[in-house]
């Protein structure tokens, strides 16, 4: 048997990702035929089986970041006798009982170092970085000439993980101490990367209220069977949606961006509502494009198409982009209340919760209503909190009395 | 006094093949079919060597390498033109040149494995691969210098690509030359592209083979992908060279159908469709169907040729892989004997080393 290694194929790589498989597993291989194309910072490079042999393993699913030196394939050379699992079962490495609630182990954190202990090297771009980032520079160890800090160090810093100190784990049974471990990459990564730069750079105040949406309820429900017979799933989305462009125009404010470079702020006059999807992969935020032009029903049928879109992967780059405002709708799993992330480049986003049936004073009076509870993330920086509380009122009073909603149609 | 022309130099093109297997009547050379055929056999084995060489660096049993693919004609065609007394210097893409030359493919694996030891470079005058943009320009004038002294009846041959005419050794040894009227055959194989820095960015001229008018010699550009072209004109500069005519730039005008090395990727800085003009020009090719029409080539004689290759080559592979290297060649393999300061470094390495193994 032969394993396949990722070879240094540039000068000085150090990772690559595992673009595609040439072969599959129980394959007969030549000599120097490909077995799979990796990218690396250079090129994507097509790797050789160095002998002729069957495909016994495949290590790393498409996607996947490899290491150089670590293992792509293992081959049976030609002539060996080595049985060939019939499918790939990806390797558990959790362990066999989950959900047993434990004690964390003891966390350290690195001590502060002393003020002035000893002068920090880092260029005022390194420093700056850190500042967004919100890394305190001065536990940050570096990797440059003469332990000068660079960007690279401050962005470890961020992934690094706290130590654990070996003594706190030492006494506890084996199994307690199961753990899994999950690369951050793709999708999980960018939204990381997004939300770390959203919040640090943009002050969030966060706002909360209630709609009052009873009669939208009944409307919803009656005119649910209609948009079924022409193939819709009528949501409550699409009525927060119209509801949103509607008072996004009425508060310009709203529907804006920064441009930082030229400190200006950006109004715009098209209503771009990204939608935030629960994926496997994490969340995705599809964009409905100019949805102030759009009914309720196309709204509605929009949003469930880029969702499902979202949801198998197969949505287009261009339909993830160019989002004006956004709104996260966490009602449908749960939660009344939520401080949602701004998504760049917006200025603010509306949480949408769980509808709830609440006793509710009406004339002296009380009375069951259906009660939505909304959640507006704002940017300070372009928002202050009485412009985000007229916003609310606008939309709150459409929701709450959707023939409004029919009369503001354009 | 009035104002008048008083230079008026030009630049030939030189095409003797075409694509249909016709050559030009009167410029064809007069080879034998054996010799025709060692052309192609060895232009067929350059192209595997470098094929083999390609994968086992993506095995990660080789280190960067540059390859030749596309420019088979211009290194078969100027190599064959040598004799074996002329000293050959390379640049480090001329693998089809050294396997001309009779360099063991065995020792070009090991140098490119990393090991210095292939630094001998055998059998006979053939220079150490010169990583260093352009700077073999200069030994190449120096060697064909030292031979115009000794009174030698040789010339030397230097290749290096249309990157290098920008550097100021090129200039140095080009005007050396012109003015000591050196031996010396200037090959560029000008492939197009200087890493990603396309020929016309390169430089103004509209030829590269116009640098040498300026210096006071003959430059010509041949078409790089014939390889009858090639050798004819190599040949003619040879011969002038060593009759005391002076020094000649041949621009082979060719193109790199490969990376410049393993670490690089084409697709960022030229177009798919562009490659692909250049593929239908494959050197190799154009030589067979001229070859097919004498009655030289057949498909039997191309398999059997094609084994015999893959065999050779796999055999090299599999010694180069056998082979350890020895510490102390990379300083004896510099020079005929060992000078006294390459002396104390290599005995300072080797102290070095037996005290680790301690």
């Amino acid at each position: 048997m032969v394993e396949i290694k990722f070879p240094d194929v540039g000068e000085g790589i150090t990772e690559g990702t595992l673009v595609k498989w040439l072969v599959k597993l129980g394959d007969e291989m030549k000599a120097d035929q490909a077995i799979a194309e990796i990218e690396t910072d250079k090129a994507i490079v097509e790797i050789p089986a160095p002998k002729a042999g069957k495909v016994l393993k495949l290590f790393g699913k498409e996607g996947d970041i490899l290491k150089v030196g670590s293992t792509l394939a293992s081959l049976a050379l030609t002539g060996e006798e080595i049985s060939v699992p019939a499918a790939s079962t990806p390797e558990k490495k959790i362990g066999a009982i989950k959900g047993i609630a434990l004690a964390g182990p003891e966390i350290s954190m690195p001590e502060k170092a002393p003020e002035g202990s000893s002068k920090i090297l880092a260029a005022p771009a390194t420093r700056r970085l850190a500042r967004e980032l919100g890394v305190d520079i001065s536990r940050v160890t570096g990797s440059g000439q003469g332990g000068r800090i660079i960007n690279e160090d401050i962005k470890k810093s961020m992934e690094a993980k706290p130590e654990i100190k070996p003594e706190a784990c030492e006494n506890l049974p084996e199994i307690l101490l199961s753990e899994e471990r999950i690369q951050i990459k793709g999708v999980r990564k960018t939204i990381g990367e997004r939300m770390v730069r959203s919040l640090f750079t943009a002050p969030h105040v966060v706002s909360m209220d209630e709609a009052d949406i009873t009669e939208l309820v009944s409307l919803r429900e009656k005119e649910k069977i209609t948009a079924k017979e022409k193939g819709v799933k009528l949501t409550y989305l699409a009525f927060i949606i119209k509801a949103a462009t509607v008072a996004l125009k009425q508060h310009p404010y709203l529907n804006a961006s920064i441009d930082s470079q030229k400190n200006e702020i950006v109004l715009k006059h098209y209503y771009n509502i990204g939608i935030a999807v629960d994926t496997p992969e994490g969340l995705m935020v599809p964009v409905i494009k100019n949805a102030d032009k759009k009914s309720i029903m196309e709204l509605a049928k929009e949003a469930e198409d880029l969702a499902e879109e979202a949801r198998t992967r197969k949505i287009k780059l261009s339909d993830l982009k160019g989002n004006t405002f956004t709104i996260t709708n966490i009602g449908s799993i749960g939660g009344i209340f939520s401080t949602p992330i701004i998504n760049p480049p917006d200025v603010a986003i509306l949480g949408v919760h769980r509808i709830r049936d609440l006793p509710v004073v009406i004339n002296g009076e009380i009375k069951p209503r259906k009660i939505l509870p909304l959640v507006l993330s704002f940017d300070h920086r372009v928002l202050d909190g009485a412009q985000a509380a007229r916003f609310m009122n606008t939309l709150i009073d459409h929701l709450r009395d959707p023939d409004l909603l029919l009369l503001d149609v354009t | 006094m009035p104002r008048k022309k008083i230079l008026d130099l030009s630049v030939d093109w030189l095409s003797i093949l075409d694509y249909e297997g016709n050559a030009d009547k009167i410029l064809e050379p007069a080879l034998d079919n054996e010799t025709l055929e060692k052309f192609y056999r060895t232009m067929v084995i350059t192209r595997l060597f470098d094929d083999k060489a390609l994968k086992l660096q993506r095995q990660g049993r080789m280190l960067t390498f540059g390859s030749c693919l596309g420019q088979e004609a211009s290194q078969i065609g100027s190599a064959f033109a040598m004799k074996s007394d002329d000293w050959f210097f390379p640049a480090f893409r001329e693998h089809g040149v050294q396997i001309a030359r009779g360099i063991p493919m065995k020792l070009l694996y090991i140098y490119w494995m990393g090991s210095e030891d292939a630094n001998l470079m055998l059998p006979h005058r053939n220079f150490t691969v010169a990583i260093p943009v352009s700077t073999q320009v200069l030994h190449a004038v120096g060697a064909a210098l030292a031979a115009k002294i000794q009174k030698q009846n040789i010339a030397s041959v230097v290749y290096f690509g249309d990157g290098a005419t920008s550097e100021g050794d090129f200039h140095e040894g080009m005007n050396f030359a012109g003015v000591f009227k050196t031996p010396t055959v200037f090959v560029c194989q000008n492939n197009q592209y200087a890493i990603s820095l396309p020929r016309e960015k390169q430089t103004a001229s509209k030829t590269l083979a116009q640098k040498a008018l300026a210096y006071g010699f003959e430059g010509i550009q041949v078409d790089g992908n014939d390889v009858l072209a090639v050798y004819s004109a190599t040949e003619a500069a040879l011969l002038k060279a060593k009759s005391g005519g002076g020094p000649t730039l041949i621009e082979c005008f060719t193109y790199r159908l490969g990376a410049h090395t393993t670490s690089d990727d084409p697709t960022r800085y030229r177009k798919k469709e562009e490659e692909e003009e250049w593929r239908k020009k494959d050197p190799i090719k154009r030589f067979r169907t001229y070859l097919e029409k004498k009655g030289i080539w057949n498909q039997s004689y191309e398999d059997k040729l094609l084994k015999e290759a893959s065999e050779e080559i796999e055999k090299a592979v599999e010694e180069a892989e056998a082979y350890s290297p020895v510490v102390e060649n990379m300083f004896k393999y510099v020079y005929a004997e060992i000078t006294p300061d390459l002396k104390e470094q290599m005995d300072e390495l080797l102290g070095f080393i037996a005290k680790r193994k301690r």
